[in-house]
């Protein structure tokens, strides 16, 4: 997809988002009181926002070089070439996704421990020696600012179900 | 008054406690804004989580000093590397990593340090005596005035944030919209929640924050697996002794740069929007059309270092002084500091430093003696930053993701701001990558419900909107948000169209009249002063543009 045909999907993207906002700000109660109703500025809003997303939509079709901008290196045609050049932060939103639903289990020691333990990882490499060196990283820093905000700040973090009797 | 406020927050922020924070507060800072790809804003956002269970002078001092070293904490790499630690720095290297090959880079060090020294001492100065007189003319905004206020740092912000004002824009109503989602602040009514209870209480600004800036910004460091891998550096030295003596002579030499510099930073940070990255580059080129050697710029010569380090740590001074008096964050920087300041219900508006005086000037203070802390650490933290740049990008950026997550649930012990941060996350590395700043949508969120509570103040005054034209202020900040707006399509058709010949003149002329509205002495003479401008641009415009028709 080139550049042109990308910013007219963001635009138009933008537009639906609008008419679901719009179409959901008719539900906002209105009540008795005050002269500004809660669904007025949000309105305001939609409508500027509305405005703006049709000016980038024009300006997407009529202006593509405007718009334009060398977001970098080669990339490999096809899903696969899309996959491989973004492969570093769909691992990264995926662990976090994969930490934040174990979490309740997991608690945040163990499950952050093993979050950065396994995004050093695929980030780095499995090479034993690294695997040592990515274990120790990973015990050491979420291990120790665990204990600063437990016990220098006295925050309670989630514990999960393994650490929940000591919690 | 002043002196007894002063006394007072030197008080407030003289226990050992304090000045140990502060000192690990710059020590951060100058590490994290040495490291290219890690922003000072990411410093102050991630420090946020540890200041909120202290109390609030000793909190803003800790947070006040991450930004004090994060400002000069770019000159390191800057000047090593000739890679820039962070946008602020990006013209020292113009200069001081020549410097530095010709071999003498403890001098282009020491220079650095001794200007961001000065620019930091001038643009303390300025805060302290220039924030509480913007305080005095805040004190007459009305409900229009502040939403034009608001207004206008949204429009300036889109137009000077990225290429395309429409993006900008678009960027900033998102913020604006995002701000609503969750109880209406005035009526308690829920918005846009979609039957979720989650969503009741609206996104937690500062899980917002951090998603927004920081993790996404952490996905675009590590995106190529190459660069990833790489550090900074792979043999540093550090046997590099900065030259102090030498080098505060040769920049006391300069006093003239350092303090026009200054000014330039002082007057670009209170202007919403313009950060050190703008100020830096306007420094350097001021100091090479004014030099008597300007061929010499970018040789490796002490001028070159000067001006953008004299003037990228005096912009968050102004920045500050925006925020303070009037409760408009200058940028990414004080809108975090305005969350802070909202954790300890503070908040910051035109009558924040007569009812917490001893708060505002701790900040002051902190900013002050921060700048000391800055040139006193700066040795030690070389040999530090040394050994960080040998550390590959990916460790620090799965270190500080991880570090995200509990700093984020730390805030609210609330699991739903986790969720929060990564889809903000997912939503600022979308946009990063489709061209949209940052810098409009942040403030959109911060600035949102200033902008809807005023509204509903000035409805509940009159219906009638006439006010927003008639109010002097409000019509200043109009004219204002409207040129600023304008502002981008000026740049590219400078010179080409006959308009832009006539666009200074026209600002000028436009923005006398709420001068004259506003009545007194000073005020209609300064709109005087602007109409006589505006008629001598006008006279030089009309010569140019005949002059380049025939």
């Amino acid at each position: 997809m080139d550049r042109m045909n990308r910013d007219a999907a963001v635009a138009i993207a933008l537009l639906i988002m609008c008419g679901i906002f719009f179409w959901a700000s008719f539900d906002i109660r209105q009540p008795d009181y005050g002269v500004l109703m809660p669904s007025t500025w949000p309105r305001i809003i939609l409508a500027i926002l509305t405005g703006l997303s049709l000016v980038y939509l024009f300006q997407s079709l009529t202006r593509p070089e405007e718009t334009a901008e060398d977001n970098g290196s080669a990339r490999e045609p096809g899903f696969m070439g899309w996959l491989s050049y973004w492969r570093n932060p769909l691992w990264c939103f995926a662990l976090f996704f994969a930490y934040l639903l174990t979490l309740p289990v997991l608690g945040m020691l163990i499950g952050g421990i093993s979050f950065v333990f396994l995004l050093l990882g695929v980030l780095g490499g499995w090479e034993p020696r690294k695997l040592a060196l990515h274990s120790a990283i990973a015990v050491l820093s979420v291990g120790s600012m665990w204990a600063l905000f437990t016990f220098g700040l006295g925050v309670i973090l989630p514990p999960g179900v393994i650490f929940s009797p000591f919690g | 008054m002043i002196i007894d406020n002063i006394i007072n927050a030197f008080a407030e922020l003289a226990t050992i406690k304090t000045v140990f924070l502060m000192l690990i507060g710059v020590a951060g800072g100058l590490v994290a804004g040495a490291i290219p790809g890690f922003t000072i804003a990411m410093a102050v956002v991630l420090t946020l989580p540890f200041t909120f269970g202290m109390p609030p002078a000793q909190g803003l001092a800790t947070m006040v000093s991450v930004l004090v070293g994060g400002l000069s904490g770019g000159l390191m790499a800057g000047i090593l590397t000739g890679i820039p630690g962070t946008p602020s720095s990006v013209a020292t290297t113009f200069d001081g990593f020549p410097m530095t090959r010709r071999g003498e880079p403890g001098l282009a060090l020491g220079i650095g340090v001794w200007s961001s020294f000065c620019g930091g001492i001038i643009s303390a100065f300025l805060l302290v005596t220039l924030a509480p007189q913007l305080a005095r003319v805040g004190l007459e905004f009305n409900p229009w005035d502040y939403f034009m206020l608001v207004m206008f740092a949204l429009t300036i912000t889109a137009s000077l944030a990225g290429k395309n004002l429409v993006k900008g824009l678009i960027a900033g109503a998102l913020g604006l919209l995002v701000r609503t989602i969750g109880e209406d602040e005035a009526a308690g009514v829920a918005r846009f929640n979609f039957g979720n209870d989650a969503l009741l209480q609206g996104f937690d600004f500062i899980a917002v924050l951090i998603g927004l800036f920081a993790f996404s910004q952490l996905l675009s460091d590590v995106r190529d697996p190459v660069q990833a891998k790489k550090s900074l550096m792979d043999k540093g030295s550090v046997k590099i002794r900065i030259e102090h003596r030498r080098a505060i002579y040769e920049v006391l030499k300069r006093w003239t740069i350092v303090v026009r510099s200054a000014l330039i930073g002082v007057f670009t940070g209170i202007l919403p929007g313009a950060g050190g990255s703008i100020a830096n580059i306007l420094a350097y080129d001021q100091a090479r059309k004014t030099s008597k050697h300007p061929e010499k710029f970018g040789t490796g010569i002490p001028d070159g270092i000067i001006a953008p380090e004299s003037s990228n740590n005096a912009v968050e001074g102004g920045a500050l002084i925006t925020m303070m008096a009037l409760g408009i964050p200058g940028d990414v920087t004080t809108a975090v500091m305005l969350g802070a300041l909202l954790i300890h219900d503070v908040v910051p508006s035109p009558t924040f430093i007569v009812e917490e005086p001893v708060l505002a000037y701790s900040i002051f203070i902190a900013f002050f003696v921060a700048t000391f802390f800055m040139v006193g650490m700066q040795s030690f933290m070389l040999r530090v930053f040394v050994l960080v740049t040998r550390v590959p990008m990916y460790v620090l950026a799965g270190v500080i993701l991880g570090f995200c997550g509990i700093g984020v649930f730390a805030i609210q012990n609330v699991e739903f701001d986790l969720w929060t941060l990564l889809w903000f996350g997912i939503l600022g590395f979308l946009m990063r990558y489709f061209g949209f700043p940052l810098a409009p949508m942040i403030l959109g969120v911060v600035l949102g419900n200033i902008a809807e509570l005023n509204l509903a103040r000035a409805f509940a005054i009159t219906t009638d909107l006439t006010p927003f034209v008639t109010r002097p202020w409000s019509l200043f900040f109009l004219i204002v948000a409207l040129y600023s707006a304008a502002y981008p399509w000026f740049q590219r058709e400078r010179g080409k169209k006959a308009w832009t010949f006539y666009y200074p003149a026209m600002l000028l002329a436009s923005v006398s009249v709420p001068m004259f509205m506003m009545g007194g002495t000073v005020r209609p003479t300064i709109g005087a002063v602007l109409v006589i401008g505006a008629l001598y641009n006008f006279y030089t415009a009309r010569k140019t543009h005949s002059g380049s028709s025939a």
